[in-house]
């Protein structure tokens, strides 16, 4: 493992990305601000130019343009890091200083990499296919101040998309549940107002509102379990609390404080029962943000729950079973359950997701307590360890695959969000028979999150399933009552995919079958920029379900470098 | 394999070609698409009955034992995880594989003039594409995808092209069937985990090396360990026996998982419905022959006496429930859950000659039960009714649809000279043979005797109040609103001709299937009773 400190040369290499968005981030402020401004020097009548402000230049004006330039931002990141993770990622430790007392504080190495990819695909997708979604009053000419003002909230758009990547990426490199914090905060804070943006709709203002209060809530929470922590431990290092936690981890100041933590990323994640805002944020919330939120910001809160518990509070290798396990078992049957069946009863599109969202975030749990339960060797020494790396594997490879089909799913939700509405199912009614492309492409993502070969959904279920029975059964099991009891979550995980098949079918039904609504026969709405996106999420489905084994040995390289120099 | 790759990859490019084309263009397109199909799967037909003569034919016997494979070949699929797609036949197998590529062209001249031909008939190629994935697939991880795989053309042969209540059947069939196959699927993912140490190569990482997908692999170390004691342990081996079962149980149909199938087989149209019945239920009886059956025979043992229960209930409830149908589609649907029970009860026997009657019997319903359908889809075509006893005296103005009609029950019912006697004349001795003539066991009989009598009187019932009675050709239904009666259209006397035909081929010449299917047997029961895994035998 390589140390460096920060700004050094390596720096600024391994955090491309992140400069990147940075600079990104720059150019959005900058650029739409560039005009025929003067600055006349005191005292006499000269005036320089010196561009900013004044009467905007063509180009500058054009309310397209922060899209353009969020979008190419998002895509280089995610090119870049593609490529670093393309030769292999070389770990590299930013430390605060060279003194031997120094702080970790960020970690670049293939798990965080893997992360970054999630968040930028997913953001650089969103930015991309939101160019349709937001109002623009017309190009140059006259306009009213209003207008101007609406195409002024364009670049406060994608500024908020930067600055959430910028968070996200934050949240998946750091070493320090502080620098965790606040890399968590700001995307936080960008989601908040991203999901309030949609300002002319109440659902909109509403939406916005509930996932500030009950998010704020949780992440306040979340900072109380960070004081305890600090309190027992003196730091909030990675590093610093594991080592105390393997000595006094049953004491009740870090349960209970690692339990409030665990509050504000199951929030992020939509576990039940902090699941409650969600449903509203996403249906209030412009599609291709809902998207960003059930596929970027979710894969956030995953990286803290990792973090947490299996470096944190991770069981010593001799005891076979963590603190948490119980409860966080408890949490996946829980929240797998619940989100299928509140998904069942909803006839909102948009809420049907959401709550589909919540039972993939039960999925998941589901994965991580099978990598509890199981004798978690952070040196993965032996194969024992090889059923936790399966899962990991299959985690990291079900929150990347996710982006496809998730986000695919609310962008075709876009378009008819565009054309109207598409707050109930009947809104998607004759979708066959107005774009045969895009209820196709909807029948895709469906039946991948329904967990159908060949899809790449299918894939990654399986490999979840497969991790934690692999789990379940050990090396020694020779009867069902020789088994550990998450193999019985890997039955709940099968009975619950069975349930959903309905709901996602029904969309399908709906699409294939149903006239369309008064008023609706006729095409959506074009525009390229959001179609290219859904034709991506839809190759990606099925190509990554068909040929996805360079992609799972990606998946494979990260999760082990998340053991072997986290 | 070329036989997968190519209807699915020629379906998909069909779909591909029309979709982007508005209603007018499409219907341009029908006719083109309609002899592309068709052309296709005549191309498919010839080369699976080139492959027969070629390779199966002429096989000594032992050439075609238990665990044998021709054709075998095996391509990288996800190294990482060990999948490759390995494909193969034997005689389990090349017989469905047939049946499916005899099928698809007869199922396209059956519905020649069906409705967005342009679009029907790829999905009919999906279908057909994936049934053969199904039957090829020596790969467990391939295996299920091409099971679930065959779900999606089919929902949307239902969806599209189905009767009144579409919607329902289609979703009911597909949320049935799915939920059956996942608890499949963790079957066979507990299944693969559980499998001891280093069989085969498998993937490249910890948990993945020394395992293998690789059903013939698993096989052959399934029935080594079964000679000195439970493959995998006595309680695991039961519960995975039951787990896969009841995945296959449901697609079979077995009663009571059987109440998908009327409505799925009523509302679906003529072509799916001959799919449906004739190669889809067998996937059911494929997958049992193909995993539980050869890889648990101790468990199978335990459980003889619940799949006899199974076989014999299907088999009386389906010819009871037949008695009491009014509509022509449920009855014939409901007959083939009674037929699925002889294949069970076969099965059950536990006999060298009653698995080879539960595979021809596979082979030869593969046959009867499409035309049994194409005559339902006929009648609902000239008759715009299914109900029976709606048309009268069809015989004096139908004389094509009555006199199939008439052959295709005939058949159903088992009479000599037919493909369908055999395979129930098998499974009768087979039964006699284990019964042991002794005590109460013969009890058993009861039921084989009982629906003989069933089956009989429901057909001709409905034959006598369709074809026979009544009949009066100045008075037509009154579902045609006075329209003259046309007997069937041109095509649909030949696909009647051909599975009539063919239909009498086998039940004459049985040899031709039936002794593959026999080594196939007669090898298995040699083999686990020369190893002491089944005590005795015929």
């Amino acid at each position: 493992m390589q140390t460096t400190q920060a700004f050094s040369s390596e720096f600024y290499s391994a955090l491309l990305p992140e400069l990147l968005l940075f600079a990104g981030l720059l150019a959005l402020i900058l650029i739409p601000n560039l005009g025929k401004g003067t600055f006349r020097i005191p005292g006499t009548q000269i005036r320089l130019p010196w561009l900013l402000g004044g009467q905007r230049f063509s180009l500058t004006s054009n309310p397209h343009l922060p899209a353009w330039i969020a979008t190419i931002t998002l895509t280089g990141a995610f090119v870049a890091v593609a490529d670093s993770l393309n030769g292999g990622v070389e770990t590299l430790s930013v430390v605060s200083s060279d003194a031997d007392t120094a702080k970790e504080l960020l970690m670049v190495n293939g798990f965080s990499r893997v992360f970054e990819l999630i968040f930028f695909g997913a953001l650089a997708l969103a930015s991309f296919a939101s160019m349709n979604r937001l109002k623009v009053e017309g190009v140059g000419g006259k306009l009213t101040e209003d207008q101007l003002y609406n195409n002024r909230r364009q670049a406060d758009f994608y500024i908020l998309m930067l600055t959430c990547g910028l968070g996200m990426s934050v949240v998946a490199l750091s070493q320090d549940l502080f620098v965790l914090f606040i890399g968590l905060e700001l995307a936080s804070f960008s989601t908040y107002v991203l999901v309030a943006f949609l300002k002319e709709s109440k659902a909109g203002a509403e939406a916005g509102m509930k996932y500030f209060i009950v998010g704020s809530v949780a992440s306040g929470v979340g900072l109380y379990g960070l004081s305890m922590l600090y309190l027992w431990a003196g730091s909030l290092q990675f590093e610093v609390l594991a080592t105390a936690f393997a000595t006094s981890g049953t004491e009740p100041l870090p349960l209970i404080g690692i339990g409030f933590v665990l509050v504000g990323f199951g929030f992020k994640v939509s576990a039940a029962p902090f699941h409650f805002a969600a449903p509203d944020a996403y249906a209030g919330a412009s599609s291709p943000v809902a998207g960003v939120l059930a596929t970027a910001s979710k894969a956030m809160g995953m990286v803290g729950l990792i973090r947490m518990l299996l470096i944190v509070a991770a069981p010593e290798a001799s005891e076979g079973s963590a603190v948490w396990l119980v409860c966080l078992g408890a949490l996946a049957a829980l929240t797998m359950t619940w989100g299928n069946l509140a998904a069942l009863g909803s006839t909102n599109p948009k809420r049907m997701l959401a709550y589909s969202s919540v039972a993939h975030a039960g999925y998941m749990l589901a994965g991580l307590t099978a990598v509890g339960a199981w004798t978690w060797d952070p040196s993965f020494a032996g194969s024992e360890g090889e059923a936790a790396l399966l899962v990991m594997t299959a985690l990291l490879f079900h929150l990347l695959v996710l982006v496809a089909f998730k986000l695919g799913a609310f962008l075709v939700l876009s378009i008819l969000e565009s054309d109207g509405d598409a707050s109930r199912l009947s809104s998607l009614g004759g979708l066959a028979r107005r774009e045969p492309l895009l209820a196709f492409a909807m029948f895709i993502f469906m039946i991948s999150l329904a967990g159908v070969p060949p899809m790449a959904g299918f894939l990654s279920k399986l490999m979840v399933i497969m991790g934690i029975v692999n789990v379940g059964v050990g090396n020694s099991a020779s009867s069902l009552s020789d088994f550990h009891w998450v193999w019985w979550l890997a039955f709940l995980m099968v009975i619950n995919s069975a349930i959903s098949v309905f709901y996602y079918l029904r969309v399908a039904v709906v699409m294939f079958f149903e006239e369309p609504e008064e008023g609706r026969e006729g095409p959506l709405p074009s525009g390229w920029q959001v179609r290219t996106s859904i034709l991506i999420c839809v190759l990606a489905t099925v190509l990554i379900g068909i040929f996805g084994d360079s992609l799972l040995e990606m998946c494979r390289t990260a999760a082990e470098s998340l053991t072997t120099d986290w | 394999m070329q036989l997968v790759g190519f209807p699915v990859v020629a379906g998909i490019v069909l779909l591909a070609f029309v979709s982007n084309t508005n209603q007018t263009a499409r219907n341009k397109l029908n006719n083109p698409i309609r002899m592309a199909s068709f052309a296709f799967s005549i191309g498919l037909f010839a080369y699976t009955t080139w492959m027969f003569f070629e390779v199966f034919a002429n096989i000594t016997s032992d050439g075609l034992a238990f665990n044998d494979y021709k054709l075998h070949d095996s391509y990288e699929w996800f190294p990482a995880l060990g999948i490759h797609w390995t494909v193969g036949l034997d005689a389990l197998s090349f017989p469905m594989v047939w049946l499916t590529t005899f099928l698809l062209p007869v199922t396209i001249i059956a519905t020649w003039h069906e409705k967005n031909g342009a679009t029907y008939f790829p999905t009919i190629l999906l279908m057909g594409g994936a049934l053969i994935g199904v039957f090829v697939s020596l790969d467990l991880f391939m295996f299920y995808v091409f099971w679930e795989l065959t779900l999606i053309p089919m929902f949307f042969l239902i969806l599209n092209w189905g009767g009144k209540d579409r919607r329902y059947a289609s979703q009911k069939f597909f949320i049935y069937t799915f939920t059956a196959s996942v608890v499949m699927l963790l079957g066979l993912v507990t299944l693969y985990l559980m499998q001891p140490d280093q069989i085969g190569t498998g993937g490249k990482y910890g948990t993945m090396t020394g395992r293998t997908f690789d059903i013939p692999t698993l096989v052959e170390h399934a029935t080594a360990a079964n000679q000195d004691g439970w493959f995998m342990g006595e309680s695991m081996q039961k519960v995975l026996f039951v787990m896969l079962m009841l995945g296959f149980l449901v697609k079979l149909p077995a009663v009571p998982f059987h109440t998908w199938l009327p409505d799925a087989h009523v509302q679906a149209p003529t072509g799916g419905s001959m799919l449906l019945a004739g190669v889809m239920l067998k996937m059911g009886a494929y997958g049992m022959f193909r995993l539980p059956l050869s890889m648990f025979p101790h468990a199978l043992q335990h459980f003889q006496l619940a799949l006899m229960i199974f076989g014999m209930v299907s088999l009386v409830w389906g010819a009871i429930v037949c008695l009491g149908q009014t509509n022509l589609k449920k009855m014939v649907a409901y007959s083939s859950v009674s037929h699925m029970g002889v294949i069970l009860i076969g099965i059950a026997t536990m006999q060298p000659m009653g698995w080879a009657a539960a595979l021809f019997m596979m082979f030869a319903h593969g046959i009867i039960s499409p035309m049994l359908f194409a005559v339902c889809g006929a009648f609902k075509h000239h008759y715009h009714s299914m109900e029976i006893g709606a048309m009268r005296g069809m015989a004096k103005h139908s004389p094509w649809l009555a006199t199939s009609m008439m052959f295709a029950w005939m058949a159903s019912l088992g009479l000599p000279l037919l493909a369908g006697f055999v395979a129930e004349l098998m499974m009768l001795i087979a039964l006699w043979y284990f019964i042991d003539l002794e005590g109460w066991s013969v009890l058993w009989m009861i039921g084989p005797a009982l629906v003989l009598a069933l089956t009989a009187a429901y057909y001709l019932w409905s034959m006598q109040r369709t074809i026979f009675e009544g009949g009066d050709e100045t008075q037509p239904p009154a579902t045609l609103h006075g329209d003259l009666i046309p007997d069937i259209t041109n095509e649909e006397k030949i696909a009647m001709l051909i599975l009539a035909a063919f239909t009498i081929l086998f039940g004459v010449m049985p040899w031709i299937g039936l002794d593959m299917m026999d080594d196939y047997c007669r090898t298995f029961f040699e083999h686990m009773i020369s190893n002491g895994i089944f005590k005795g035998g015929a």
